[in-house]
């Protein structure tokens, strides 16, 4: 299911998680990892632009190699060390490398150069990263954070072609023997319907909204999965569903919502989910 | 790649979209001042004053050109409306603070040069290893030292990799121990509090010195440390109490700490010709200062430039070293600030009287309870402290603080200047608040939501120091 999995780690934020979650996956699908230490320039240029003025460009170029080198050794030091660790006696196939750049560009240009089934990585709000790389990337991200269940909730809704949430849960659930909870929203802060293509319809009434839900539980229903249907905000419905259920992973699609709260535009709902969600979430694109 | 090129364009073109609205805005409000009528008690060209200085606070926060060239707008902006000739503005630029900064930057340069810096702060934490705890305080209290003798921001730079080497053989991982946090935070605030020390800390505290001497006060390097040092005493461990305080540390073997402390001292070797002649020269510089620093003896800046002349002497800088180390940026941004200063200064002084006419309407308002204006000034100065840059922040609020003071009795433009000066210096919240920040933020050892955790707190209880200082040891004991 995984052949190949990379673990991007960004000098901004570094949890050992990503590494036990990264080998617990590839060894259940005989998986290859390649970690990458992500030395954020972001932060490199943000010192500079604020040293401008005050340190001469001779100055600000010893700092940032100072940086650059430090941060070299913290990856060797910390990251790659607890890497070979975790990996002892793991006939797991490995490769590290460190990359200079922006965070979601180093793996956009990763995923462009070798073929990844899956990505695992850790998220951090207090920090200066932009997380682009959720909404732009057609691979499967996993976000680890520490869950303490055995089970999954994979969430579906009107807003995302619901194709490959149901494909992914299940073969996962079988894998890895944990329960499943399926969870079908309708948005009704914005009524469409995301067809299998993941194109959005013209508004449409709830109740039709409804009746496509309702057909799409059945439908999981007959497969022999626990699956519940409710009404409201897709990033709260989640957020609410995950408490109640307590799961280990939480699946959710390519959820293409456009409005939010007065209409606004919710660009970021991934985000929002990664952000408010302290599961493990796997956003399968 | 296409969709990338485009996502990046879009970035460029967003940015320059905002710079662009800044520098319009910016402009917008000059011409606005210069145009509208102008209200009773208030000069044409006081008016239009005053449309600069929030020229330069916008372009100073929002920063969509450099500081430095605010700074040299500043200058140019005074002369092309007839505000003052310029002859009047330039003549202020060329100022005794000028060529302290110069000198001093100098000496900086060649302290850089010859890794004395470095094996100062080795001595210095070696004193310090006993505990984490301690050792934690040996950073601040090692930032702050050096501070006084250089640059704030030189001292950041100097002390990421040291610490950084430490937490890394200590396997300290980035953002998730608090005795990391701790350590880069020491650092960074170790230096803000640091520059309050001396004249050489910051250049807003040679700028204060300036304006105070423009109106006709004069305060020494020797009295500036009088006024200024028991703040840096008080706020050094309160600010480390409350860092521990926020960030409890979770480790207690400290021996790793130890050893690459003595290896990097080993490393360092034993002091070589070059660098001791720096610290005899340094030394001698910081005992003339003290000493002959009034202006009954030669001044700062003769000082400051004979110590950076005694260096060239003796071989121990050239002049691609100043190229490379001395920043003449801040050289123009202080420009800028004095000019400004002058500028908003009473007419008989030179000035405009700006900052006059905006003291009464800020009275109107607060009334004339000096503590309550002590108060204002204090927080408002810590405000935009954190949110532009320090000596900006204090180019912009000193000669309104000035002029407040000069309808008080009980406010003396000395104090006036001090609460301005040494409040300017406590960005304490914001990544982007000061160099030194954003410095110690890229060691990747604290998260932006720790800085402002400690940030708030440490200039809450900051304000109040400096406020208590304000009222009992300056007012009261020193009688300024």
């Amino acid at each position: 299911m995984f052949k190949n999995i990379l673990i991007p780690v960004s000098s901004e934020f570094y949890s050992k998680d990503v590494l036990h979650r990264g080998v617990f996956l590839a060894e259940k699908f005989k998986s290859s990892i390649t970690l990458i230490y992500i030395i954020e320039e972001k932060t490199l240029d943000q010192t500079e632009r604020l040293s401008d003025t005050y340190r001469t460009s001779y100055e600000m170029e010893e700092t940032k190699n100072e940086i650059i080198k430090k941060q070299k050794l913290a990856a060797y030091s910390i990251i790659f060390d607890d890497a070979e660790y975790i990996l002892k006696n793991k006939k797991i196939p490995f490769g590290e490398k460190i990359i200079e750049g922006e965070f979601s560009s180093v793996i956009k240009r990763e995923l462009m150069k070798n073929d990844y089934d899956l990505i695992i990585m850790s998220y951090e709000k207090k920090c200066l990263l932009k997380y682009r790389v959720l909404e732009d990337v057609d691979v499967p991200i996993w976000v680890e954070a520490k869950g303490k269940g055995k089970s999954i909730l994979a969430v579906c809704s009107n807003l995302a072609p619901n194709k490959k949430v149901p494909e992914i849960s299940l073969k996962l659930s079988k894998a890895l023997g944990w329960n499943l909870h399926m969870l079908y929203i309708v948005d009704v802060e914005d009524s469409v319907q995301v067809d299998e293509n993941g194109i959005r319809s013209d508004k449409k009434p709830e109740r039709d909204l409804v009746i496509t839900g309702q057909n799409f539980v059945q439908e999981m229903k007959n497969k022999g999965v626990n699956i519940e249907l409710v009404k409201g905000n897709l990033e709260k419905e989640t957020a609410k569903s995950a408490e109640k259920i307590n799961p280990n992973l939480v699946i959710v699609g390519r959820e293409q919502k456009k409005k939010g709260v007065l209409g606004l535009p919710t660009k970021n709902v991934k985000r929002k989910i990664a952000e408010t969600c302290p599961y493990s979430v796997l956003f399968v694109n | 790649m296409n969709k990338k090129n485009n996502l990046l364009n879009n970035k460029t073109k967003l940015r320059n979209g905002k710079n662009i609205f800044f520098i319009i805005l910016a402009f917008a409000i000059v011409a606005i001042f210069y145009l509208a009528p102008t209200p009773e008690g208030l000069t044409h060209n006081g008016q239009t004053m005053i449309g600069i200085l929030i020229m330069a606070a916008i372009l100073w926060i929002t920063e969509p050109i450099s500081l430095a060239v605010t700074g040299l707008l500043v200058m140019i902006m005074q002369p092309l409306l007839y505000i003052r000739t310029p002859t009047q503005v330039f003549s202020s630029f060329g100022s005794n603070a000028v060529f302290f900064l110069i000198g001093a930057f100098i000496i900086a340069g060649a302290i850089e040069k010859h890794g004395l810096h470095k094996r100062i702060a080795l001595r210095f934490l070696s004193f310090f290893e006993h505990n984490p705890r301690l050792f934690t305080f040996g950073i601040m209290l090692s930032c702050a030292s050096l501070s006084f003798v250089m640059p704030e921001h030189g001292v950041a730079a100097l002390f990421l990799p040291i610490i950084v080497s430490i937490l890394i053989v200590m396997k300290i991982v980035p953002k998730q121990s608090n005795f990391g946090k701790i350590s880069m935070l020491a650092v960074a605030y170790g230096c803000s509090i640091g520059s309050l020390g001396t004249l050489i800390g910051g250049a807003r505290n040679i700028y204060a010195i300036d304006i105070l001497q423009k109106a006709g006060q004069n305060v020494s390097f020797i009295e500036w440390m009088i006024y200024a040092m028991p703040v840096v005493f008080i706020a050094l461990p309160v600010v480390w109490l409350i860092l521990q305080f926020s960030f409890p540390i979770e480790i207690s073997d400290i021996s790793a700490a130890k050893r690459e402390i003595n290896k990097q001292v080993k490393q360092s070797g034993r002091m070589g010709k070059g660098e001791f002649t720096v610290l005899l020269i340094l030394v001698l510089t910081i005992i003339l200062w003290m000493a002959f620093s009034s202006t009954t003896y030669y001044g700062l800046a003769v000082i400051a430039v004979l110590g950076g002349v005694l260096l060239f002497l003796t071989k121990s800088i050239t002049w691609k070293d100043v190229e490379n180390r001395v920043p003449w940026g801040i050289i123009l941004l202080y420009g800028g600030a004095i000019t400004l200063g002058v500028g908003m200064q009473s007419e008989k002084l030179g000035g405009t009287g700006a900052g006059e006419w905006i003291a009464h309407v800020f009275l109107n308002i607060a009334g004339e309870n000096p503590l309550l204006v002590i108060l204002i000034l204090i927080i408002f100065t810590a405000i935009l402290t954190n949110i532009m840059s320090n000596i900006a922040a204090v180019a912009i609020l000193l000669p309104l603080g000035l002029s407040i003071a000069t309808t008080f009795t009980n406010i003396s433009p000395v104090l006036a200047s001090m609460i301005i000066a040494l409040t300017g210096g406590l960005a304490f919240m914001f990544v982007i608040s000061t160099p030194g920040n954003a410095i110690a933020y890229s060691s990747g050892y604290f998260s932006t939501r720790d800085l402002l955790k400690a940030g708030i707190l440490a200039n809450v209880l900051c304000i109040a120091i400096i406020f208590i200082i304000a009222i009992v040891y300056w007012m009261g004991v020193l009688q300024l």
